[in-house]
């Protein structure tokens, strides 16, 4: 019931729908720049490249995630969600769960975008999608993981900060600044941090030192969980007022 | 029939002691809960609904606490929240969407939606909703599970005049067929005329627990009325908080 009732929130919130639209526009424009800077477009790199940017839209499953629990407070419907729900942990887990699903959706849909569009574009160039290579796939379905693993995260991370302005700032600071500066400081752990770790699960160029990406999947969902169980306990703690 | 109790209720918000051993009971009937902004009544009421928790004593309703209400929706319908939608979501989406998350008849939807005579406008978004409409809305929310006992933190604010008579008449209707009734104000002229008993609360203490018409001072009607609550509100509650005993 709860898990239902949460898909209709997502349904019926115009800004899911925008950011989807937003992450697409960026798939596309991300491709294009690939394609237009490389010569060789037959070569699997420089697909993969292409395709990296399903991946990289997890910003906007991120922003998804952490919607679900802040926008609850900012527009003060959390008062009856809790009304309704007071077992306010089975709250937390529905919506980790409707919103993980989202996360991949949205890794689906920008897969499809990404495929759809190279394929259109390496034809009118006259070369050829490797649609049998290994890391062309790997790239895509880490991509889909990344999405659904940083929609998990923020939604923990949303029901840790619950101010939504100040959640998403923390969370795309984190991704522009504070993770390379952090990097700096800490040695090999720097592999380790989200972001370097979605890369890994990538695949990407720039995660070549990194764990390997079925590694990389699991110490992701190793922080969505973190995130998860501090969000439960705060969130059963604290007042509603 | 549902009985709401409150007990030895104490709220410390960091230094700030929001409510202070608080104690009464409401039966079936409506009851005002009143007391000037800041007395500690919408923390009360938040206790009561689980939304917050009390540093010492107990809120219950048919002597369970909030969370361990097996339907909460059905037992107790609340309004909080002057505005709590989002403004993206049209009226009916909004109360679909706690039909379902508390396992409510989607029919109850349409139910109450005609009920608080939004029938016409639930397929607009609520950001374009007045502030009365919002309030109806929040109403309907309140109605949605057909609850034996509705609390209503200042459910007249926004209302016009037509408004206020109209949920007079509908939360009458709901106290005679034995539900209890517990609506908040500031605004003593709100309760008068439609309270059975009163809760008075100032500065987080109970000022006075009873029968509405026994709660009067001198000039009797209205105006006593008003000079007894003004003097139970006041920083000097003047013996009067021994008046009506606390229940």
């Amino acid at each position: 019931m709860i898990v239902r009732a949460e898909i209709r929130k997502l349904r019926t919130t115009r800004t899911v729908w925008i950011l989807l639209a937003v992450a697409q526009a960026l798939v596309l424009a991300g491709l294009a720049g690939v394609m237009i800077n490389n010569d060789d477009l037959d070569d699997v790199e420089t697909q993969q490249a292409a395709m990296a940017h399903v991946g990289l839209v997890s910003l906007f499953a991120l922003v998804l995630g952490i919607m679900a629990v802040a926008g609850e407070y900012r527009h003060r419907t959390i008062t009856d969600t809790y009304l309704t729900t007071p077992h306010r942990a089975r709250v937390v887990y529905a919506k980790l769960a409707v919103y993980t699903v989202a996360g991949a959706l949205f890794g689906v849909a920008a897969a499809v975008t990404a495929l759809a569009s190279a394929a259109v574009w390496l034809t009118a160039e006259d070369a050829t999608l490797q649609l049998s290579s290994a890391g062309l796939w790997q790239t895509i379905t880490g991509g889909i993981l990344w999405n659904a693993a940083f929609a998990a995260i923020g939604v923990g991370v949303g029901a840790l900060i619950t101010n939504l302005m100040g959640a998403i700032a923390a969370a795309l600071a984190w991704i522009a600044v504070i993770e390379g500066v952090v990097a700096k400081l800490v040695g090999d752990v720097r592999d380790w941090l989200p972001f370097a770790l979605g890369s890994a699960l990538d695949a990407l160029p720039t995660a070549v030192n990194g764990p390997p990406p079925w590694l990389a999947g699991l110490a992701l969902a190793g922080y969505a969980a973190a995130f998860t169980i501090a969000a439960t306990v705060t969130t059963l703690r604290r007042d509603v007022t | 029939m549902t009985n709401v109790s409150v007990a030895g209720l104490t709220k410390r918000f960091g230094p700030v002691d929001a409510v202070r051993d608080l104690s009464f009971e409401v039966t079936a009937g409506v009851t005002g809960f009143l007391g000037p902004n800041g007395a500690g009544k919408t923390t009360t009421l938040r206790v009561l609904l689980g939304l917050v928790a009390p540093t010492a004593g107990t809120a219950t309703i048919g002597g369970r606490r909030y969370a361990e209400l097996r339907h909460p929706r059905r037992t107790v319908g609340a309004l909080l929240e002057a505005t709590g939608f989002h403004p993206g979501r049209t009226g009916r989406e909004h109360l679909t969407i706690l039909a379902t998350a508390g396992a409510l008849p989607p029919a109850r939807v349409d139910a109450v939606l005609d009920e608080v005579g939004l029938t016409a406008d639930a397929h607009r978004r609520v950001g374009g909703y007045s502030l009365g409409m919002q309030q109806r809305l929040g109403l309907a929310a309140a109605l949605l599970g057909d609850p034996g006992v509705l609390v209503l933190d200042e459910p007249a604010n926004g209302l016009d005049p037509a408004g206020i008579a109209w949920l007079r008449g509908l939360l009458r209707t709901r106290a005679d067929q034995g539900r209890t009734v517990i609506i908040s104000s500031h605004v003593l002229a709100e309760v008068a005329q439609i309270a059975d008993r009163v809760v008075v609360v100032g500065a987080g203490t109970l000022r006075y627990a009873g029968p509405l018409d026994q709660l009067s001072g001198p000039g009797g009607g209205f105006a006593g009325l008003e000079a007894a609550f003004l003097q139970l509100t006041g920083d000097v509650p003047a013996g009067a908080s021994t008046r009506g005993g606390a229940r």
